[in-house]
Order: C-alpha cells, then structure tokens, then sequence
C-alpha cells in the first residue's frame, strides 16, 4: 500500500484542511486501486491466452488432451518437430516473399500516388480520393471471381503467389489513403522551397518527401507487411492449388488436418506463426501505434 | 473550362478501353486432354497423383504403394502431393494449369456427379474396355455405384469405407446383455439398459444418437434403411420415401429414450475429439457405438480398459431380414481430363484400383475394406474377427451408398439440416420440413444443371 | 477557375499540360490498378450474375436465373444474412463499447501504462487463423482449459464453437480480445479531449458519468462513429475467422476430405463472404456466387457512403 500510495500524485498539503485532504486522498487511492485492478483483470483477459497456448505447446500429445494445465514435462522438441514438418519450411519462405515482396512493391507504388492525392490540385481529385476509399472498403470476395478466372485462364498463374503479389505493384488503397492522410500535414512550404531550387516534382518528393514521412512509411509498411503476413483468403483462393506456394497461414490451417488430435504441435505451429508478427511489433511499437491513430483520427 | 475537361478526357479512354480490352477476353475454353503420352512405347513420362492422406502411417502406405507401381513401370514416374483437399484438387483442375495434376483421388463420394458430369474427371469406361477389364465383375456393386455418375464411369474405388457396430463387451456383460443387437427395438432396448446416470448427466450412455456424434449423420442411418434419396424422375422422393420419415423419427424416439436432446448434446459437447485416445467409445462414455473399419486399428493401439467387439449395425424391425448390411462409402480415384498424359495416367489408377496385391497390400496398411471382389476374398487380407465384420458388410448385397448426384453432396447438407432442427424440436412438422427440403433440393439440382 | 481557354495565355497553357502529363503519371500505378483490379472485376461481377458458368465448359447466358435461385430457393441465402446482420448488430456494438472502454481504462492507468498498453494490444496483431486456432483449442468443451475453469467454479460449460447458440458468442469473444485496434484510436481520441472542459464540468458539480456523458461522449462522437461504420465494413468481410473456427471444430479440415459442413454448427457461422468461396470454389456455380457478390458489394457500399459524406474527413478544401 504505501508503495502504491506513493505513486500518487500528492497535492499541495498546507492550503487544504487535512480532514479533506483525506477524504481527497483516499477517494484517489481507491480509485487507483479500483482502475489497476480492472487493468490487471483486463490484461489477463488479453495475455491468458497466450500463456494457455505456450504452456500446450511444450505438453506432451497425451496431457495436451487432458485438463492439466501445466506441463508435466517440458517438451521444447514440439517446436523443432513442428520446424521440421514437411512443407514447413516452404510456407514460411513463401510467407516472407509474399509479405516482403508485397511490402516494397505497395511502398512504391503508392507514394506517388498518395502525394499526387495530398499535394496537386487537379480536376478530379475528390472524385479519385473517393474511388480509394471505396476500394479500401471493397470486400474482397466482390472481386474474387473475375479476378480468379482472370489469373487462372488467361495468366495461368494460379497454383503460384504472383496473383498474390502482382497486384501489389499497382498501388494500395489503404497505404495510398494512410500515406495521403500523412502527407497533408507536411506544411506546403517545404515543398515550394525545394521547387524554388529547381527540384521537379519526383525530386520533391524524393529529397524532400521522403524523409520526413519516413515515420509513416514505417507504418503503413509494417501494416501491409501484417497484412500479408496474415492474408488467409488470397492464399486460399490463389495459391492453394499448389501445395509449392502455400503460405503460413493456409498451411496452418492444413497442419490441423494432418494432425488432428495433436493440440501440443498445433499449438507450437501456432506460436511459430505468430512469433515474428509480435517481433517485429516490439521492434517499431512507436511506429505502430503511431500508424493506428492515423488511421482513426484524421478519418 | 475545356481545359479541365480535356485533361479528364484521355484518362476516361484509357480507363474504358482498358476495361473493354479484359472484358473482351474474359471467355474461357474447355481444357481437353490427350491420350498418347507416348508411356505405352515406353517413353519416360513423369505424372502427377494428388491425394488427400496426411497421417504419417497413410503417407508411408500410399508412397509405398506408388514405387511399386513405379518399379514394375519403369518408364513412369509419379510425383505424389499429399494431403490436398477436394475442392482444392477440383479448381486446379478446372483451372487446367500446368502444374494441374494428372491422376486425382478423393476421399468422399459425394462429389462424383460434379466430377462427371462436369467432364473435370475423365469417363473411365473407354479404358476399361480396351484392357478388357469388366467393371461389374471386378468392382462390388454398392462400390461400382458410388463411382459412377448416369453410367459415366469417370472414377473407381480406392478402398472403401463401411459402418458398423462397435459395442463395450465388459459393458454388455455388466448389463447382462449376451448378444449384439439386431433389431431397432432390441437396439433401443440395450442402450437404456446400458445407460448409467450420474446426477443430470451420464456415467455411461448407451448410445449416443445425436446427428453430430460424430458418425451418426442421418446418411449413415440411411444406410440401415437402404434408401435412394432420388427417384426415377432425378428428383428427390425423401418427402415420399417413408424410410426417411422411419429414420427421422425413429432417431428422434432414441434422443428422447435416452434423456432427451438438451441433456444428451450437453453430454457429446464434452467428448474429445472424434481421432484421438479420447473418443467417448474408447473412453467408455458410450458403451455402443456407430462407426466405420478405420476404428479397429485405433481402437487396437490405443488398449481401452475393456473388452469390446464389432457386429453389423441393427436394421429396423420391418427390414429384419437384411440384417448385416451397412452404409458404404469410400476414397476414389480418376483421371483428369485436361491431362496431356492420360494413357499413363490410366496404368496407374488401373495399377491401384485393380492390382489385387496392391489393393490388399493398401488395404492392410491402412486399415480400409479393399475395393475389388479378388481384394475382398485374398487370403493375404489380415483380418482379425473385428474387421472382419466389416469385410462382411462390404459384400453385403443390401448395403448400400448415398448416391451420385450433379451438385455433389448439397442434397446430404440440406437434409442435414433438416435432421438438427428435427432432433432439436424446431421443425415438428415432419411432412412438411421434407416437402420444403425436397424442394430445396430440387432447385440445387435444377440450378446445377 | 472559371477562366475561357481564349483567355489563356499560351505559356501557362503549355505549363498545364506539362501538369496534367504530371499528375497522369504519379497516379498512373493506382489508375491501372483501379481498372485491372477494381472496375474490370465489378464490371465482370455484374455480367457473370446473368451466365450459367461452371469454370470449366463455356460460359452461356440465363438472365435472372440465378438471381431467382438465390433469393426465392437457395435458403442459405437467408441464413448467412441473418448471421451477418447478427454479426453487425451484436459484435460491431460490443467491440465499440469494449474497445471504448478499455481505451478509458488505459488512460487513466498511472502505473506500468506502458506494459498495460502492449498487453491491450498485443492479441490484435495475433494472425487471424492461428488467434481462431487458438481460441478453437481454450474454446474446446471437453478438454479445453475455458471450460475446465468454469467447472472448476462451478459454472455452465457451452460448447462454444460446436453449439450453435454459442459460437457467434464465442466468434465476438475472439473479435473483442483483438480489441487493440480500437483501443488506440479511442485512447488517442480520449486524450484529445481538452482538460479545461473537464476542470469546468467538475467545477459545475459534475460526476464521473456525468463527465463522461456530457464531455467525453460529444467530443469523441465522431470517432465513436468511424468505428461503428468500419466495423460494420470489416464485418461484411468477416471470413477467415469463420471459416477456420467452423473448419476446426467440426474436425474437418485440410486434406481430410470429408465434406465440411458450411457455417458449422448448424449454419451458425455463415457468413456472406464464405458464401461467395461457397459458390464460387466449392459448387463452382460461378453466376449464384455472382450474385452474392453483388448483394454484398450494395450493402458495402451503402455504408462506405457513410463515410465518404463526412467530406470534412476526407476531402481537402485548399
């Protein structure tokens, strides 16, 4: 208690008589109390289930099926027998090109979009700003028939992730609209002092640009990357067809299928796939959070 | 003014002309195969067999299996992918891709009418005649059907599948039941006698009967019935089939029997999972249960703590005489028809649906009923008295097979559905729940075609 | 702007259609993308709801057939909207609510904000099929361990993902422990609200809910509503999570074969999205999964105008 009395923020003692400067201070402290300890329900609420799936995965196939919950014997080889599965390996190679790959190619190709959005005046612009929206909101499954016959019979690319990863190239709605939101905030200053030293408009936004949305860049590179990282309807409907171009998280799916009891394996495969998602978050959290305001705020 | 609409103006053309352009090239073609691979002159061919076994001890059975399809051809290779499942298997063949496999093999029936009548699966029965083979005297009949679609032979069994009774004999013997039971009544009969109660749930439950008990769908207690869900006509006769109204209601008298819906479907929520040590039957949580030949085996490995046998799965009591029959299904196997190397596509599935010891050999890895006549009376079949049973109901004349039709197996899920709202208390209107189901049916199929 | 080209001189005239060709080519990427990607397919969409197509033999035109089938014989239909609609009212309230209030929560943490904001956060990023799988295997009734703590208190156990009363319930658990998302928008928001509102309201003899009602609540509105409206955008989506927890439970997934029950148990998971792959990929009846798309990108699109009405937060006025 006094430790968390503490961590009080303490008022000016001397103005206030000391009977309500009690009744003050202890009305705070219950409510810090009552407010951590709704965060502490609340964070079990969010973490148990991670301690749950870890503490399986490490079980042996037998206990996992049973309602003890802590490990009668740590079995770290789940993780390397799940490592080892084969087609393991392939998912997760296919996974890391799909989610690189798709990032780079999103990146470049809707900045110039997203700055010819934020930055030119132009006939149109409202009318194209809203078409991005719209395909921002588009379910995918509107498009997924056309666009699937088109890959398959006339590319003959399905069974492959260039479906998955072409279109990538071609500028992404919600970068463009995220990178855009971001890019308005830029005071126009910068940009006509860098036109006033003769910078053309790729210049612009290469030296100028650039480097100051690189934190929004992070952002919605890490989105994308997210996303692809955890697409599970592309890869269904794309790449499914051949067991070569599997991602993770179709592959996952499958993993259950072929080992339909063995919750423990399941379980480590689960972690696995999670663990570089998480990862990554811990590395760029600022980014992150940063990326999510922008996504609710300035809409 | 017309500045800015010109400015507008090229983008409107290319955007439509860019749209014109792919709409226009949107149709499709069929895919058609060829036969001459050159394999029967003994050039070397590589083909591709897609399956859907994923088990460690399935994988090693089916591999086995292909090398020595390949050493006996040594011009032929094969290149297997496992653990694909069927509708995955169909796209890549519709799609007709290059990477599209060559030989296909499904572990459901259900699908075999789409597979035909699409033409996605090659008619087998040109084949089959060349090489002499006679189908309906190497295949057994129920098999020979479920393979099939309006006499197009576009797939053939790969081992099949039959149900029948397991029952607990340390259970039976507590309860002073002596013999399997062969009837409905005396079915129903033993369950309560078998049923131990525990406060408002169960110790031990005689049977389990609810349509999600996991082998207790309404098309495997048709199977006791020997119905045709379709007539003559191709339409569905489930409203008119009084076997159909029989089964649903005489599965709804069980659920009453035995404690009613509520408390039983708190009971199966709490099973473990259907493949495991943990399925309610080796955990003796019900004492009988309806299952398929894959069980024997597991029930061997897994040693439960009591004695347990199999015996075919009661008939109703106006079908006495038919005792021994049991639902059939089973994995097929075919050829695709945008195949560019049918000819050795065809040694191999003949290879295994028709090469006794490969039938038999398969069979025993896997514990499945082999799928020819020769296969099912080998003296190299290991079976033990429990499986033997279900050889038995395999070459039972009166099992029977849900049967092929255009939309694959929708017409199962819409009775299906039907089924829960009837155990559940939804649907009391019987008579008109299967008029609305028949109908329902109907239009799937109509919509098909 | 309103300027007659005759009064155009012709340097600023050259120098607008250097600007045009400009402007053309930094939008040139998302121009084809939104034809190849976007136009072509919707288009294509509309035309296949009127053609019997398999994906296999050629196409050929059925006029309102299969719009007739889905909407008078296809019962399916009804369901999976049904299970949408649920979807929206029940899910999309309570991660709004849920997502607001542990946004509150968080801004009023003093101690270890930092850990609690991760911790908040965290489950969000989990990929959708291994969250769905996990929850499949806590959410498992007999050997889960949901389920074994609630006994252990002596509370009902549901079968969650295997009742059909339970798992949109079980469904909306999952969505609101990936709560994350809203969680920061809300938290971000929340602490926009200028202090001197609040320091007047108590100085008026306001209380905490009051406060919150008539401070907190106006100011946040907007936001409260950008949730509303892309949650109900992201559930007509809802796919994955569905599809898996439905695949899991009833045990028949990957390479099983095994015809999977759509919307298992009972229908109860059936949404407008997995009726599209339904359709589409599994009864390759290409013109009813057509048509499904249709339905689906109307409604979609009804609330996307939502958004794009509040032009203040899209458009630019300069």
């Amino acid at each position: 208690m006094t430790l968390a009395s503490s961590a009080l923020p303490r008022k000016g003692a001397g103005t206030v008589s000391s009977a309500a400067a009690r009744t003050a201070r202890r009305r705070e402290l219950l409510n810090w109390v009552a407010v951590h300890s709704l965060a502490i329900a609340a964070a079990l609420f969010f973490l148990l289930p991670f301690v749950f799936v870890f503490l399986t995965s490490v079980m042996t196939d037998q206990q996992a099926l049973t309602s003890d919950m802590w490990p009668h014997q740590w079995q770290w080889s789940n993780f390397g027998k799940v490592w080892s599965t084969p087609g393991f390996l392939t998912w997760w190679r296919n996974t890391l090109l799909y989610a690189g790959a798709g990032t780079l190619l999103t990146i470049v190709s809707s900045l110039p979009v997203a700055y010819a959005l934020a930055k030119f005046r132009f006939r149109g612009r409202n009318l194209a700003l809203m078409a991005v929206v719209s395909m921002m909101m588009l379910p995918p499954q509107v498009t997924v028939i056309p666009m699937y016959l088109f890959w398959a019979k006339q590319l003959h690319l399905t069974g492959s992730l260039w479906p998955l990863i072409i279109p990538m190239a071609f500028g992404d709605a919600f970068t463009i609209f995220l990178l855009r939101q971001f890019l308005l905030t830029i005071p126009k200053e910068y940009m006509e002092a860098a036109r006033i030293d003769g910078c053309g408009e790729l210049r612009t936004l290469l030296r100028v640009v650039l480097p100051m949305a690189k934190p929004a860049i992070a952002a919605v590179a890490l989105f994308q990357f997210f996303y692809c990282w955890n697409d599970y309807f592309g890869p269904q409907i794309y790449s499914s067809e051949n067991p070569g171009a599997w991602t993770l998280s179709y592959g996952l799916e499958s993993f259950k299928g072929a080992h339909h009891t063995n919750w423990n394996l399941t379980m480590a495969a689960t972690l696995l796939v999670m663990a570089p998602v998480i990862v990554l978050f811990f590395f760029a959290q600022r980014a992150f959070i940063e990326g999510v305001t922008l996504t609710g705020v300035k809409g | 003014m017309d500045i800015t609409r010109r400015s507008r103006r090229p983008l409107a053309a290319v955007t439509t002309l860019a749209c014109l352009g792919l709409l226009a090239t949107a149709c499709t073609g069929t895919n058609s195969g060829g036969g001459d691979d050159g394999s029967a002159a003994g050039k070397d061919v590589t083909i591709t067999f897609w399956h859907g076994w994923s088990q460690d001890n399935e994988v090693k059975a089916i591999n086995d299996n292909i090398a020595a399809f390949e050493k006996a051809h040594p011009n032929i290779h094969v290149k297997v992918v496992g653990n694909i499942a069927d509708d995955k298997s169909e796209q890549a063949l519709r799609a007709g891709g290059p990477d599209a496999p060559d030989v296909v093999s499904s572990f459901t029936t259900d699908n075999v009418g789409k597979f035909c009548s699409s033409h996605v699966w090659a008619d087998l029965g040109p084949m089959l005649k060349k090489d002499g083979i006679d189908a309906a005297k190497t295949f057994p009949a129920a098999m020979l059907k479920y393979s099939q679609y309006q006499g197009n032979q576009c797939s053939l069994p790969l081992l099949g599948d039959a149900y029948g009774l397991y029952y607990n004999k340390t259970a039976f013997a507590a309860a002073g039941i002596t013999a399997p039971p062969k009837t409905f009544s005396e079915f129903a009969e033993d369950a309560q006698k078998l049923t131990v109660a525990d406060g408002d749930s169960y110790k031990q439950l005689g049977f389990m009967p609810n349509y999600h008990g996991y082998e207790t769908a309404i098309a495997h207690y048709l199977g006791q019935y020997g119905t045709g869900y379709f007539g003559a006509d191709g339409k569905s006769n489930i409203a008119g089939d009084p076997t159909v109204t029989a089964a649903l209601t005489w599965q709804k008298s069980m659920v009453d029997k035995l404690g009613g819906f509520d408390k039983l479907e708190k009971f199966r929520t709490g099973f473990g999972d259907e493949f495991s040590a943990k399925n309610p039957f080796t955990t003796g949580q019900v004492a009988m249960s309806l299952d398929g030949e894959w069980r024997t085996a597991s029930l061997a490995d897994d040693k439960p703590a009591f004695e347990w046998a199999t015996a075919p799965f009661p008939v109703p009591d106006d079908q006495a005489a038919t005792y021994g029959r049991g639902y059939q299904t089973g994995t097929i196997v075919g050829v695709a028809n945008g195949s560019k190397k049918q000819s050795a596509a065809w040694e191999l599935v003949k290879y295994l649906t028709t090469d006794t010891d490969a039938v038999v050999s398969f069979a025993n890895a896997i514990h499945n009923v082999p799928s020819t006549v020769a296969a099912l009376n080998s003296p190299k079949l290991d079976a033990d008295a429990n499986f033997r049973t279900f050889i038995d109901i395999a070459k039972n004349p009166n099992s029977s097979t849900t049967p092929a039709s255009i939309n694959g197996g929708a017409y199962q899920v819409s009775l299906q559905n039907l089924s829960y709202d009837v155990e559940s208390g939804k649907q009391t209107d019987l008579k008109a729940g299967l008029a609305a189901t028949a109908k329902e049916i109907d239009d799937a199929v109509n919509q098909a075609k | 702007m309103a300027l007659l080209s005759s009064t155009v001189p012709p340097a600023l005239r050259s120098k607008r259609r250097r600007e045009r060709a400009r402007t053309l080519a930094f939008l040139s990427p998302w121009l084809i993308g939104f034809c190849v990607f976007f136009l072509y397919p919707l288009v294509s969409t509309v035309y296949f709801s009127f053609m019997k197509y398999d994906g296999f033999a050629p196409p050929t035109f059925t006029g309102l057939k299969n719009w007739d089938y889905v909407f008078t014989k296809y019962p399916f239909f009804w369901k999976g909207l049904g299970n949408t609609l649920w979807l929206v009212v029940v899910m999309v309230t309570l991660r709004v609510v849920f997502g607001l209030g542990i946004g509150l929560l968080i801004t009023k943490v003093k101690s270890g904000a930092g850990f609690f904001r991760t911790a908040f956060y965290l489950p969000y990023l989990a990929p959708p099929v291994a969250a769905t799988m996990a929850f499949a295997f806590l959410l498992n009734p007999g050997t889960g361990p949901v389920n074994h703590l609630l006994g252990e208190f002596g509370l009902p156990q549901p079968g969650w993902f295997t009742d059909p009363s339970w798992s949109k319930p079980a469904l909306t658990l999952l969505a609101m422990w990936g709560i994350g998302d809203l969680m920061v928008i809300f938290m971000a928001a929340l602490l926009d609200v200028p202090t001197e509102q609040y320091e007047a309201a108590e100085l008026d003899g306001a209380g905490p809910f009051q406060r919150f009602r008539y401070v907190t609540l106006p100011s946040i509105s907007p936001i409260v509503m950008f949730a509303v409206v892309t949650g109900v955008i992201q559930t007509m989506q809802y796919y994955t999570q569905a599809i898996v927890a439905g695949k899991v439970a009833s045990g028949v997934i990957g390479g099983s074969g095994q015809q999977f029950e759509p919307g298992y148990p009972h229908g109860s998971t059936w949404t407008l999205p997995q009726m599209v792959y339904n359709l589409g990929f599994q009864r390759f009846d290409t013109g009813s999964a057509c048509v499904v798309a249709v339905i689906l990108f109307a409604i979609s699109m009804a609330f996307t105008s939502i958004l794009l009405r509040r032009k203040s937060g899209f458009m630019t006025e300069d």
